[in-house]
């Protein structure tokens, strides 16, 4: 009887750290740094009687031992593992070695032949990962934001509906993505000859539109052409994260107060005003946060880099497969592009975790 | 909603869908291209995807092995970790929970580079099992989030009713926390399931050429360029998720998964 009452006890201490939990409850969203509960006592083990004896601890520590050591060396490991062999040297024909040189990020910095000459080669792939994965989150999130908020103004069960659609298109593989946008640009169907067909091209040829655009390298001498260009390419990624936007955006504008903007209106403030003052400073850092999950998220970009982006531009991801399983093959050189591409991420969602701590989120 | 905010709102659906309705036309094709609008018009790819074609009989049951291995073991998995991390709180499963996060949200080829090596010491390299375990490691952080807010919305009423009428840990746990849970976990293992279905980098790294998915297939066969057959897979894969999501939101709350206010219940 003493055991039962101390275990009611127990289970009222937990409660105030459940209520801290409830209250957190609606702002626990789909992203990784969610599953942080507050602090509850131990409640376990607090059966009553003789049920429950020594054992099921000892038997519980074992299980969350195994757990742990589970999921260190299938979440941890791999990266690990990365990190070593990035410091190791490639035999010739053979495969490679342990060491311990840092040659293989000199070569990534300064090319293969420095100190002598200097090539920056695989320091501009990087660029071009930044520059296409900057590029494309800033506008998704920017025709995001707008869609969003209205998707947030509907009823429920509408927007239940749209989320299926969004849920849907996110998780779509980035070959499924990239094959419908092949076919939308491609020079014999899709928006090349919508050109074509309607007699746009000739009027772009007549009125100088096409050298216009072939100067942007979106155009050949006869027709407009997509593949390959930055256009097409960023168009893709920002399509791959579009919906990705929308669900990071959701529960901060789902949040926003109706009666807030009803009262900024009722005062005479004009709707875009309303946006300015009451909307925008409610969302400033999910939308920082936002961009910069979505730009961390599109470095690893890797069909959509391979067929539109031109053979110049190619990226990290695209290097680091062609020296892993590809025509160039050099594990621990491929793994130091990786450790580089993981660093270049994990600098960035630290930003992103340190952003949302700052503002108390 | 005003009139500018609809036209809006539809243009993003229409450029939404509009890649898809492509693929989809393009999967009607009679010939080995993929044109738009799609010329001599036949369901015949659909025959060779699902029935005659070997290759793409099989992938799509890997895929399908796979995805339902790796959905069952992530959930399992995030369970314990969920559960203790609502429970307790405990520093220790805050770093766990941070660590199966990590595949998550880390570029996957890095990861998949790494599986790579880590299935070359043990041995697993190009075992199916350590495909499911992969991606189950991957993916794990969906199952932990939904199972942790499904944890956060049991009703605190029912767990001191129970406690006031003197029920064990493990009923309480049986008749409260479970049912009410469920969904929750459901959620999470769909989750893990579709995502699974659509990753390639990781598994192109793990199967090292000795079988091959869905998506992977077509991954391979990228430098060939797309054919009429791989965009029925595109159709079956998106038709999937649909049934998927829609299912999730049937039986689970979707808007309240995904982060929206509890006060606005209209």
């Amino acid at each position: 009887m003493a055991q039962r009452a101390t275990g009611r006890a127990r289970f009222g201490q937990a409660v105030p750290g459940l209520a801290v939990n409830m209250a957190d409850a609606p702002a626990a969203r789909l992203d990784a740094s969610a599953p942080a509960a507050a602090p509850a006592p131990q409640t376990r083990a607090q059966g009553s009687g003789s049920t429950q004896s020594a054992t099921p601890s000892t038997a519980w520590l074992g299980s969350r031992l195994a757990l742990g050591l589970l999921i260190a060396l299938i979440c941890v490991v791999p990266f690990v593992l990365v990190l070593i062999i990035s410091l190791g040297n490639k035999i010739e024909g053979a495969g490679w070695e342990w060491g311990l040189s840092l040659a293989n990020y000199s070569r990534f910095f300064f090319g293969i032949g420095w100190p002598e000459t200097v090539s920056t080669l695989y320091a501009q792939k990087l660029f071009y990962s930044l520059y296409f994965a900057v590029l494309a989150s800033l506008i998704a999130v920017l025709v995001a934001f707008p869609f969003t908020y209205l998707l947030t103004r509907l009823s429920r069960r509408a927007q239940a509906g749209w989320l299926i659609l969004l849920l849907s298109s996110v998780s779509l593989s980035e070959v499924f993505v990239v094959m419908g946008w092949d076919v939308l640009l491609s020079n014999r169907s899709g928006l090349p000859m919508v050109f074509r067909e309607t007699g746009l091209t000739a009027w772009l040829k007549g009125n100088g539109g096409l050298d216009l655009l072939r100067e942007w390298g979106l155009a050949s001498p006869r027709n407009i052409r997509f593949k390959t260009s930055a256009f097409a390419t960023v168009t893709t990624m920002v399509y791959l994260v579009f919906p990705y936007a929308v669900i990071l955006l959701y529960p901060a504008l789902s949040r926003i107060d109706p009666a807030m903007m009803e009262a900024a209106r009722t005062m005479g403030a004009r709707p875009l005003m309303v946006i300015r003052t009451v909307v925008l400073p409610a969302v400033r850092v999910p939308v920082i946060g936002a961009v910069l999950l979505l730009f961390v998220f599109l470095l690893g970009a890797y069909v959509a880099i391979t067929v539109f982006a031109a053979p110049a531009q190619q990226t990290l991801t695209v290097s680091i497969y062609d020296s892993i399983r590809g025509q160039t093959i050099n594990a621990p050189f491929g793994a130091a592009q990786a450790v580089v591409l993981l660093v270049t991420a994990a600098l960035f969602l630290g930003a992103s975790s340190l952003i949302a701590k700052r503002s108390g989120l | 909603m005003t009139r500018l905010g609809r036209v809006y709102f539809g243009f993003c659906i229409v450029m939404l869908l509009l890649p898809i309705i492509v693929v989809c036309g393009a999967a009607l094709n009679g010939g080995r291209s993929m044109l738009f609008p799609p010329q001599d018009p036949t369901l015949d790819r659909f025959v060779e995807f699902f029935v005659t074609e070997e290759v793409w009989v099989t992938s799509l049951r890997n895929s399908l092995i796979i995805a339902f291995g790796s959905a069952t073991l992530a959930t399992l998995i995030a369970w314990p970790l969920a559960f203790d991390l609502w429970r307790r709180g405990a520093r220790l499963s805050r770093i766990l929970a941070g660590a199966g996060a990590m595949p998550f949200v880390l570029p996957p080829i890095v990861f998949g580079v790494g599986l790579g090596f880590l299935w070359s010491f043990t041995g697993g390299l190009g075992n199916i099992g350590a495909g499911i375990l992969s991606h189950a490691a991957l993916f794990l952080a969906l199952p932990v989030v939904t199972i942790s807010i499904g944890l956060q919305s049991i009703d605190r009423s029912h767990l001191d009713a129970a406690a006031t009428m003197g029920a064990t840990e493990r009923v309480t746990f049986r008749s409260v926390i479970l049912p009410q849970t469920l969904p929750y976990t459901a959620s999470g293992f769909f989750f893990v399931l579709v995502l699974s279905f659509n990753e390639f980098i990781v598994i192109f790294f793990v199967s090292a050429s000795s079988y091959a998915t869905v998506t992977l297939q077509i991954f391979n066969s990228l430098r060939n360029g797309f054919t009429p057959t791989m965009a029925v897979g595109a159709i079956t894969f998106i038709l999937t998720s649909i049934v998927v999501f829609a299912a999730i939101s049937r039986f689970g709350d979707l808007p309240r998964l995904m982060g929206a206010d509890q006060s606005r219940s209209d």
